[in-house]
């Protein structure tokens, strides 16, 4: 009981670090523009990609992989603030919401059709630009991939993967106060470990829901999140 | 510069309606009546959620909560209780303005992307337990509906016609409810708080209770949907009838064809279906990721070089044909 305990525990933690990476470059993107990067979540799915090929044609360790695939991610993270997110800075809610939501489809859907028909990697080309917002986006991202690599070990890569991260770590930020480092990070442990306690306790499917319950019953008592004020 | 479209049109609206009403009889291929029935049932979703959505800029993207909980009802009474669809869409709708109560409530304290997310929870919190309980509603496997025939009151129809009319008609009750709310003091208080919310209720509006009102009709208009699908598709299961892609239709349309706009969800969803219905006859089904590849291509094209949404073409070809009278002429160049 208490080793199945423990051992719930340590894998909550396991993926609780995955989500804070995912949660910490959502809110490292919010913290500089102020934009909520819907698409976070497929940067996971490319950086598993990248690590996934690198593993089969090359038997690089995904562990190792992480070399490659987060400085990738940089660059991908760079030439998205150049060419889309600058372009909605200023303008409202919706344009921001969805222009990263619509990247979101895109990349899911591209995923699809590349990665179901045949397995192929893709091409990225290098560049060395770095200007602060660039740099935020691209560590940003590079956490993405990060996290990615973390996960091949141990998770399988489908081009809908993104979905689970995302969303947890939208949970996360929510939970951790938004625009809050820390707080993602704290929130994404916790939310670790009670989605692993849910699953082995309640049942296989139960890891969700009480991730959920707690976003719910959070911004029912505590709109503000768990860690400090509110902010807009 | 959509209120000089429909100010003006009303000879324009009742082409649409004739043309509407005569479609399917012209043409009659079961593929295009399919086409059309989707295009009618997504433009009243889109409809629906433009209330909320559009008007208010509450960009939802848990409107499948409501689809789902519209479809579930009316197919739990139909199916354990025996009561029609016909009683069962309007409890469907009941059910979903009930549960709009609490889900508001926690909601509303969120803004913008934030708000966005808690709403995807919510209708995902929706699915997870929609699955988990077996016993109550069929869990994951879902159910097949009863085929009754051909049975009017039972909201069940051999022919594809009466699908359409009934799909036409939910599309036009829609429009019309947001036509009488687009002139209503209701409307400018929603255009108010979607404006800029604290400005709004820094002069008196109280945004919440807004918020909540139009979050009800939204919700009710939405949970119909759900219940003319399961009646059109004959099944149901967790995954289809809280489906992602419902929520993220709804707002799709809306924002192509123009959000906050009484025709923006109808030309939003006329651009996508016939994209995707020609998508379709050219590569063949099985090609899952090209339609909604495509689609998101239209959206980021929209966003980055028409945020206000195709509409706007419209009503500004509108104005280059029709220079009807000087005041139209003179206020076109602010429209743009």
């Amino acid at each position: 009981m208490l080793a199945t305990l423990a051992q719930a525990v340590i894998n909550g933690l396991l993926i609780g670090g995955i989500y804070a990476l995912v949660s910490i470059g959502v809110t490292l993107i919010f913290g500089v523009v102020k934009i909520v990067n819907f698409a976070q979540g497929e940067f996971v799915m490319i950086g598993m990609y990248i690590s996934f090929f690198l593993a089969n044609r090359f038997g690089i360790d995904p562990l190792a992989s992480l070399l490659i695939s987060m400085p990738v991610l940089f660059v991908i993270g760079v030439l998205l603030q150049h060419f889309l997110i600058r372009r909605v800075l200023a303008l409202g809610d919706m344009p921001q919401i969805f222009l990263t939501f619509a990247l979101s489809l895109l990349l899911m859907n591209v995923g699809l059709l590349m990665f179901t028909a045949n397995y192929r990697t893709v091409q990225t080309a290098y560049s060395e630009a770095a200007i602060h917002i660039c740099v935020a986006v691209g560590v940003s991202l590079a956490l993405a991939g990060a996290a990615g690599s973390l996960l091949m070990p141990f998770y399988p890569a489908y081009p809908m993967v993104g979905q689970v991260f995302v969303l947890m770590a939208f949970v996360a930020v929510v939970l951790g106060t938004l625009g809050n480092v820390t707080g993602a990070l704290i929130a994404s442990l916790m939310m670790g470990v009670a989605e692993s306690l849910g699953v082995q306790f309640v049942g296989a499917d139960s890891g969700l829901i009480v991730v959920f319950v707690m976003l719910l019953a959070t911004l029912a008592l505590r709109p503000s999140g768990l860690f400090g004020g509110w902010s807009r | 510069m959509t209120r000089r479209l429909i100010a003006s049109p009303a000879p324009w609206v009742g082409l649409l309606a004739a043309i509407a009403l005569l479609l399917p009889l012209a043409i009659s291929s079961p593929f295009a009546i399919d086409v059309f029935i989707r295009v009618l049932l997504f433009a009243f979703i889109g409809v629906a959620w433009n209330l909320m959505g559009g008007y208010a800029k509450q960009l939802s993207l848990g409107h499948a909560a409501y689809f789902g909980l519209g479809a579930y009802t009316s197919t739990i009474l139909l199916i354990r209780f025996g009561i029609s669809p016909w009683i069962g869409i309007v409890a469907g709708g009941m059910v979903a303005m009930l549960a709009s109560l609490p889900i508001g409530a926690l909601c509303f304290r969120l803004r913008g992307p934030y708000f966005a997310i808690a709403t995807i929870a919510t209708a995902q919190v929706l699915m997870l337990l929609f699955l988990k309980f077996r016993d109550f509603a069929w869990g994951a496997e879902g159910t097949t509906l009863p085929n009754l025939g051909d049975a009017p009151l039972m909201m069940q129809f051999d022919s594809k016609l009466a699908y359409y009319y009934l799909a036409l008609a939910l599309l036009a009750m829609g429009l019309a409810i947001t036509w009488c709310i687009e002139r209503s003091w209701m409307g400018y208080y929603l255009v108010a708080v979607g404006e800029d919310e604290d400005a709004a209720e820094a002069i008196g509006v109280d945004t919440l209770r807004i918020k909540r009102q139009i979050y009800l009709i939204s919700a009710f208009l939405t949970a119909l949907a759900g219940t003319f699908y399961v009646q059109y598709i004959y099944f149901i299961d967790p995954n289809v009838a809280f489906s992602f892609n419902i929520s993220v239709e709804a707002a799709l349309v809306s924002i192509v064809g123009g959000i906050g706009t009484l025709w923006g969800p109808v030309i939003g969803t006329v651009l996508l279906e016939a994209t995707s219905a020609l998508l379709q006859s050219w590569l063949g089904s099985g090609h899952g990721g090209v339609q909604l590849t495509v689609y998101s291509l239209i959206l980021m094209a929209v966003i980055l070089w028409r945020p206000a949404g195709l509409i706007g073409i419209l009503t500004d070809a509108g104005a280059r044909f029709a220079p009807a009278s000087l005041a139209h002429a003179k206020e076109a160049p602010l429209d743009g």
